[in-house]
């Protein structure tokens, strides 16, 4: 995990450094909120004339993730408003109170600490912020180090060219760049929209990221749904419909009763 | 979206490519000496971190500060990462 030089390039040190993490490491579109770092800024650009939406390395990105300290908490009538500072830059958050549940979740996090933040990418005016749908503390300190692997390893992904077979390169739809083979291979492969049909791809891609946290995956027992209800801070008939899908797919079994689930990819 | 002051993740070894520069580390803290904490840096060197919070020993704390030298780091924050951090 520490192989710290194999961070960088070498050379010139700083600016090689903070490149890296300008690109911006995320997956847009096919599977999970796109992994990001704040300092992603070098590598945005506008997908189209519509401004709710933003391209990242050729590729479209609505939902995104981030992990960074909270600053400047403040809470509003009906939203609170942070900044959040991972590092490589700082981005304004908007979180919308519209339950109860959404304050207990904000009222659990304060300035100083580290959070997850998924919420969707915005523009206005030229300066880009996250509406975000969930706010939730770190509390294993290693999911911010596997956050920025995950940033390297899919910004690598998405900017290496790949070898492309000639049925590929026929049946493609033109896209920039190498887009198009790039994708990481993942199950839960749908394109996101701003029609919000993406809202089901975007949990049930949550709630596997926590089969998968490297934490839970060598539980021989495996997880509840009130475990996952717990991380992810959403409703128990949202999970369960996740986890009917997943079984019913053979992502996930059974294992010592009727309520506890395991991932096949245990390894 | 602000990215004026990145900081460079760093160990031992590059820590002197960014002296004078905004870096950051993860230690496993061996000492505390009033306000200055010496603790052992990712690839396994002593590094010292001033102006340190005070962390229980053999804990895991993340610095963000300035390098002052190949083996300094004056802390701006720092964040107890407890006691099992890194380990499978």
């Amino acid at each position: 995990m520490y192989g710290g030089g194999g961070h960088y390039d070498g050379g010139d040190g700083a600016a090689n450094a903070n490149s890296l993490f300008g690109g911006g490491g995320f997956v847009p579109s096919q599977s999970t909120a796109a992994p990001e770092s704040s300092g992603g800024g070098s590598g945005f650009s506008k997908a189209s004339d519509d401004k709710s939406n933003f391209a990242i390395n050729g590729v479209e990105v609505s939902t995104v993730r981030l992990v960074g300290r909270m600053l400047g908490k403040v809470e509003r009538v009906t939203d609170v408003v942070f900044t959040l500072d991972d590092g490589t830059g700082k981005i304004d958050v908007n979180r919308w109170q519209n339950e109860s549940s959404d304050s207990k979740e904000m009222a659990d996090v304060n300035d100083g600490n580290y959070v997850i933040v998924n919420g969707g990418l915005k523009g206005l005016q030229g300066k880009r912020h996250v509406i975000a749908y969930s706010v939730r503390r770190v509390t294993n300190f290693n999911e911010i180090t596997h956050h920025f692997l995950h940033c390297i390893q899919v910004h690598l992904d998405l900017t290496r060219p790949k070898p492309c077979l000639p049925s590929q390169i026929n049946a493609s739809t033109p896209t920039p760049g190498h887009a198009n083979q790039a994708w990481p291979p993942n199950n839960q492969a749908t394109t996101f929209s701003a029609s919000g049909n993406t809202a089901g791809n975007d949990v049930s891609s949550l709630v596997m990221s926590v089969f998968h946290d490297p934490a839970i995956i060598e539980r021989e027992d495996g997880i509840t749904v009130p475990y996952i209800m717990d991380r992810l801070k959403l409703p128990e008939h949202v999970i369960k419909d996740v986890i009917k899908k997943q079984e019913d797919e053979g992502n996930i079994y059974n294992t010592i009763d009727d309520f506890h689930y395991r991932s096949a990819m245990n390894g | 979206m602000e990215t004026s002051s990145p900081a460079a993740f760093v160990n031992a070894e590059i820590l002197n490519m960014f002296v004078g520069r905004r870096v950051r580390t993860v230690v496993q803290v061996q000492r505390n000496e009033g306000g200055m904490v010496v603790g052992q840096s990712p690839d396994g060197h002593p590094l010292t971190i001033k102006s340190a919070m005070d962390i229980p020993v053999s804990h895991f704390m993340e610095v963000f500060g300035i390098a002052e030298n190949n083996q300094t780091i004056r802390a701006e924050v720092c964040t107890d990462f407890g006691p099992s951090f890194g380990e499978i």
